[in-house]
C-alpha cells in the first residue's frame, strides 16, 4: 500500500499544527524584552536631584503611599510584615506603606528593570548587596546621603563596617537592612570523638586540614567527610577579604569603575588548590552549588566542619539539637594565621527612587527608613529573623540582650564584626555584573575541583568576564 | 443561462470567504499578538546591543551573531542540548512502548497497572523536579540512602559532571513516559480486530505479529510522539533549572537554559545576545523537524 496517498486526516492535521507549536518553540523572550523608549532619560531626578523639602509631607493631603517592594519569604516575610504594620499604625492618616514581595532578589532585580521602562518604579525597593553598582548605574535613585545630610542626621549608631559596603567616599547610597555574616560552624561533638579540643576551632586553611584528617571517614574519623561547604562565589569573596585582598581593581571598584576581577590572584587559587586536594583526598564533600545540599550534609552530621551565613544559626541550633550534639561557631577563618583582613558583609538594602517620584513619597519612604534602621526595629528583625542588626544601639536594647544569652554563638558573629578593620578589602567590591562575577567565579571553582588545574580554571573564569565587564562599563559611560 | 449561476456562485463564494474569516479571526488575533509579534521582537532584538536595564541600545548588525558562534561555550551548550533530547526522546518512547505492549496481556487489574504507568503525566515539571532533587540529594538523597545500605559508595548524580546530564535525562524520561504511554496504549487499543484476526488466521503470533502488523500500524502515534518530543525535549526548563541550574561546569546546559541565563539570570539582561540565541532554537526545532517530516513519514502507514 502507498503511504502518501491513503494519508488519513489526522496525519494532516498533524502537519499544520507542528509549525505553529515550532513557531512559539523559543520566542516566549521577546515579550519580555521590553518597550523601546530608553530608561535614562526618565531620570528627571536621578542621582543628582537634591532630597525634597524637609516640609513635603506637612504640605501633603491625606495619606500618602509608598509602595514597597522586598525580596524576603517564609519567617522573613512574617517580621517585615510586623515591622510594616507598626509604621503603619503609628502614622496612619500620614503614611501607609504597601509592602509586595517581589520574588527572589534576582527576580525583584528583573521587575524592577522593567518597572523602569514603564516608568512604574516602587517608591522603596529591597536590592541585594551585589546589585549595589547597578543600583547607583541606573540612576533612578536618591542617595541616603542627601537625606542624611539635610537632617543633619548622627549616624554614628550604624555599624561602620556594615555602613561601608554601601558607600562610596564615605557617603551612603541605600540603606542596609538585613545584614549577614559568613562564620566558620564546626560539630563540637564530632570534634571529641575524633580527639580534637572542641574549643579550639581551626582558624586557617592548613588547620582544617589537620582537623580534617582526624575528622574524615577514609582516614578512621567519626565523620563522612571533615570539611564541607557549597560552591558558593560568595565564600571564595571571604577568603580573599579575610586575607586583605581586594576581589576586583580600582580599589575593589571605590576609586573608579572595576575593569577587572582579581579572583585569579595567587591567593584566591591557593584556597581554590586546597579545596580541590580536599576534595580529591576525600576529606571534604563536594555537594555542588546548593547551597541546601552541603546545609542538609551539616546538619545530618556527615559533615563537621561548614562555612555558611549567620542566616544559617537558626537551622543549624535547631538541627543540632534534634540530633543530638553540639554546635560550634568560630571566625571566618584565613587562608593563612596572622592576615589582619576580615569578612564582608552580605545581605540587602533600601534604595528610594527618585526617578518619576513625588517628593512627598521620597520623603514618606525616608521616614520608614529611618524607622527600619532605628535600634529597636534592628532588634525585633535580628530577634525574629537572625539577620544582622545594622544598629549598634540594637545590640543593647533588652531584648537583644536577652535572646544573645540564649542564644550565645550569635556573639561571635558580633565579636568578628566588631574586630573587623574597614578597609577596601573588606568593604568588597562594587562592580556592575558583580551577580556574574560570583557566578563565574563559581564555574571557576567547580571545574577545579572536578579536576581542571586551579590557576588555569580561575583564570580562565576571570577572563570570561572581561567582554561583559567593559561592555557594563561602556554601555553607563 | 451560464451568466446567473456563475453570479450566484461568485456571491456564495465571497459569503463563505467571509464565513472563513469570520471564524478564523479569533486564533489569528491571540496568534498574531502571542506567537508572530513577539517572533518578530525576537529578530528585532538580536540584532540590536542591550544596555543595562535591558533597553535595546540600536543596531549592532551580526554582532550577537559573530560571538555567539565565536564561544567555545556555545557549541557546549548546542552539544548538550542534542545529547538531552537523544536521551530523553528515545528512552521514553523505547520505555513508553514496552509498558503499553506489556498492558496489552490481558491480566487481572490491567487497567490499575495503565493507570498507575500513565500517572507521571500528571505531575507538573516543577513537582516532579522538586521530588527528583530529593532523590538525588547527595547526603541525605533517598538513592544514595539505599546505595549506602547495599554498601555501595555514594554517587553524585548531580555535582559529577559527567553524570549530571544522565541524571537529569532520566527524571525528564519518567516525567515523559506517561504522555507517551497514553498515546500509544490508545494507538494499540485502535488497532482494526480483522487486521489482527486475518494475521492470526494466516498463522502468525508473538513476536511476528508485533513485529510485521502491529508496529507498522502504531507508525503513525510512535512519528507523532518523536517529532512532539523532539520540540518538547528542545524545550526543557523547569527539571535543570530546579536540578542543576545549568552545572556542573555547565554541563546541562542546554540552549533554552543559556538563553534564560543571558536574559535573567545573575541580574543579566542581554536580550540581544539571548534573542540571537532563540534565533538559533527555532532553526534549530524547524530544521530537525522538517528532516523528521522528510525521513520519517515516508515510513509511516497512514490507513
Amino acid at each position: 500500500m502507498k503511504t502518501t496517498t491513503t494519508r488519513a486526516p489526522g496525519g494532516r492535521r498533524l502537519r499544520y499544527a507542528v509549525p505553529a507549536v515550532v513557531a512559539s518553540a523559543s520566542l516566549f523572550l521577546a515579550a519580555c524584552g521590553g518597550g523601546s523608549d530608553n530608561g535614562s532619560d526618565g531620570g528627571d531626578g536621578g542621582s543628582s536631584g537634591g532630597a525634597p523639602a524637609a516640609d513635603a509631607l506637612d504640605k501633603a493631603k491625606g495619606v500618602t503611599t509608598v509602595a514597597f517592594w522586598h525580596a524576603m519569604d517564609g519567617t522573613n516575610a512574617e517580621q517585615l510584615t510586623k515591622l510594616v504594620d507598626e509604621f503603619n499604625s503609628a502614622n496612619s492618616g500620614k503614611i501607609q506603606v504597601k509592602a509586595t514581595y517581589a520574588g527572589k532578589y534576582d527576580d525583584a532585580i528583573t521587575k524592577y528593570k522593567a518597572a523602569i521602562q514603564s516608568k512604574s518604579t516602587p517608591d522603596l525597593i529591597q536590592v541585594y548587596d551585589i546589585g549595589t553598582r547597578f543600583m547607583i548605574d541606573a540612576k533612578q535613585t536618591i542617595p541616603m546621603q542627601k537625606f542624611i545630610d539635610r537632617d543633619k542626621l548622627d549616624v554614628s549608631d550604624l555599624q561602620p563596617n556594615i555602613a561601608g559596603y554601601y558607600s562610596i567616599n564615605d557617603k551612603l547610597n541605600s540603606m542596609p537592612f538585613n545584614t549577614s555574616m559568613p562564620v566558620l560552624y564546626y560539630n563540637k561533638s564530632l570534634f571529641k570523638k575524633a580527639g580534637l579540643d572542641p574549643e579550639k576551632p581551626p582558624q586557617d586553611l592548613a588547620a582544617i586540614r589537620a582537623a580534617a584528617e582526624k575528622l574524615s571517614k577514609t582516614k578512621g574519623g567519626p565523620a563522612d567527610y571533615g570539611f564541607g561547604a557549597a560552591i558558593y562565589g560568595w565564600l571564595l569573596e571571604q577568603f580573599i577579604a579575610t586575607d586583605g585582598k581586594e576581589y576586583c581593581d580600582q580599589g575593589n571598584g571605590r576609586d573608579g569603575k572595576a575593569t577587572k576581577v582579581l579572583f585569579d590572584q595567587p591567593e584566591s587559587v591557593e584556597v581554590v588548590k586546597w579545596w580541590q586536594q580536599m576534595v580529591k583526598d576525600g576529606l571534604a564533600a563536594n555537594t555542588g552549588r546548593d547551597t541546601k545540599a552541603a546545609q542538609a550534609a551539616f546538619k545530618s552530621g556527615q559533615l563537621a566542619i561548614n562555612l555558611e551565613s549567620t542566616g544559617q544559626l537558626g537551622g543549624y541550633s535547631k538541627a543540632a539539637k534534634d540530633g543530638g550534639w553540639e554546635l560550634g561557631a568560630a571566625n571566618y577563618p584565613h587562608i593563612k594565621a596572622g592576615t589582619d583582613g576580615g569578612p564582608i558583609i552580605g545581605g540587602a538594602s533600601l534604595w528610594i527612587n527618585s526617578a518619576n517620584h513625588e517628593d512627598v513619597n521620597q520623603e514618606a519612604a525616608w521616614q520608614f527608613v529611618k524607622f527600619l534602621a532605628s535600634p529597636k526595629s534592628q532588634a525585633a528583625w535580628h530577634i525574629g529573623t537572625g539577620y544582622f542588626p545594622i544598629s549598634k544601639g540594637a545590640l543593647n536594647e533588652p531584648a537583644d540582650v536577652s535572646y544573645r544569652k540564649e542564644n550565645p554563638l550569635f556573639d561571635v558573629a558580633v565579636k568578628q564584626l566588631e574586630g573587623t578593620k574597614l578597609s577596601k578589602a573588606t568593604q568588597g567590591c562594587l562592580l556592575g555584573v558583580m551577580p556574574q562575577a560570583r557566578k563565574a567565579s563559581e564555574d571557576g571553582l567547580e571545574s577545579a575541583i572536578n579536576g581542571t588545574d586551579a590557576q588555569e580554571a580561575m583564570t580562565k573564569a576571570a577572563d570570561s568576564l572581561k567582554g561583559q565587564i567593559s561592555q557594563y562599563n561602556s554601555s553607563v559611560g | 443561462m451560464s451568466t446567473p449561476v456563475n453570479s450566484t456562485v461568485g456571491a456564495e463564494g465571497r459569503r463563505e470567504r467571509w464565513i472563513a474569516v469570520g471564524y478564523l479571526l479569533p486564533a489569528l488575533i491571540v496568534f498574531g499578538i502571542f506567537i508572530f509579534w513577539p517572533l518578530v521582537k525576537s529578530i528585532l532584538l538580536s540584532v540590536q546591543g542591550t544596555d543595562i536595564l535591558g533597553n535595546p541600545s540600536g543596531f549592532v548588525g551580526g554582532v550577537n551573531y559573530t560571538r555567539m558562534f565565536h564561544d567555545p561555550e556555545f557549541l557546549t551548550v548546542l552539544w548538550v542540548t542534542f545529547a538531552f533530547t537523544l536521551l530523553t526522546v528515545i528512552p521514553s518512547i523505547a520505555i513508553a512502548l514496552a509498558i503499553a505492549l506489556l498492558l496489552q496481556s490481558r491480566i487481572r487489574g490491567v487497567r490499575f497497572f495503565r493507570t498507575a504507568f500513565a500517572l507521571p503525566f500528571a505531575f507538573s515539571v516543577a513537582t516532579a523536579s522538586v521530588i527528583f532533587g530529593v532523590l538525588f540529594n547527595p547526603a541525605s538523597g533517598v538513592l544514595n540512602g539505599i546505595l549506602s545500605h547495599l554498601g555501595v559508595d555514594k554517587v553524585q548524580w548531580l555535582t559529577n559532571p559527567d553524570l549530571a546530564l544522565w541524571s537529569v535525562s532520566g527524571a525528564t524520561v519518567w516525567m515523559q513516559v506517561g504522555y507517551n504511554l497514553l498515546v500509544l496504549s490508545a494507538g494499540l487499543g485502535a488497532l482494526p480486530e480483522d487486521v489482527l484476526e486475518a494475521a492470526r488466521l494466516d498463522g502468525a503470533s508473538g513476536l511476528r505479529l508485533q513485529r510485521s502488523i502491529i508496529m507498522p500500524l502504531l507508525t503513525p502515534q510512535l512519528f507523532f510522539l518523536i517529532v512532539v518530543g523532539t520540540i518538547h525535549s528542545l524545550q526543557s526548563f523547569g527539571q535543570i533549572k530546579i536540578l542543576t541550574v545549568g552545572g556542573p561546569e555547565n554541563r546541562t546546559t542546554t540552549l533554552v537554559y543559556s538563553i534564560y541565563e543571558q536574559a535573567f539570570a545573575n541580574n543579566n539582561s542581554n536580550y540581544g545576545y539571548a534573542s540571537a540565541q532563540a534565533m538559533v532554537l527555532l532553526l534549530i526545532v524547524l530544521i530537525i523537524t522538517a528532516l523528521q517530516f522528510g525521513v520519517l513519514e515516508r515510513r509511516v502507514f497512514y490507513r
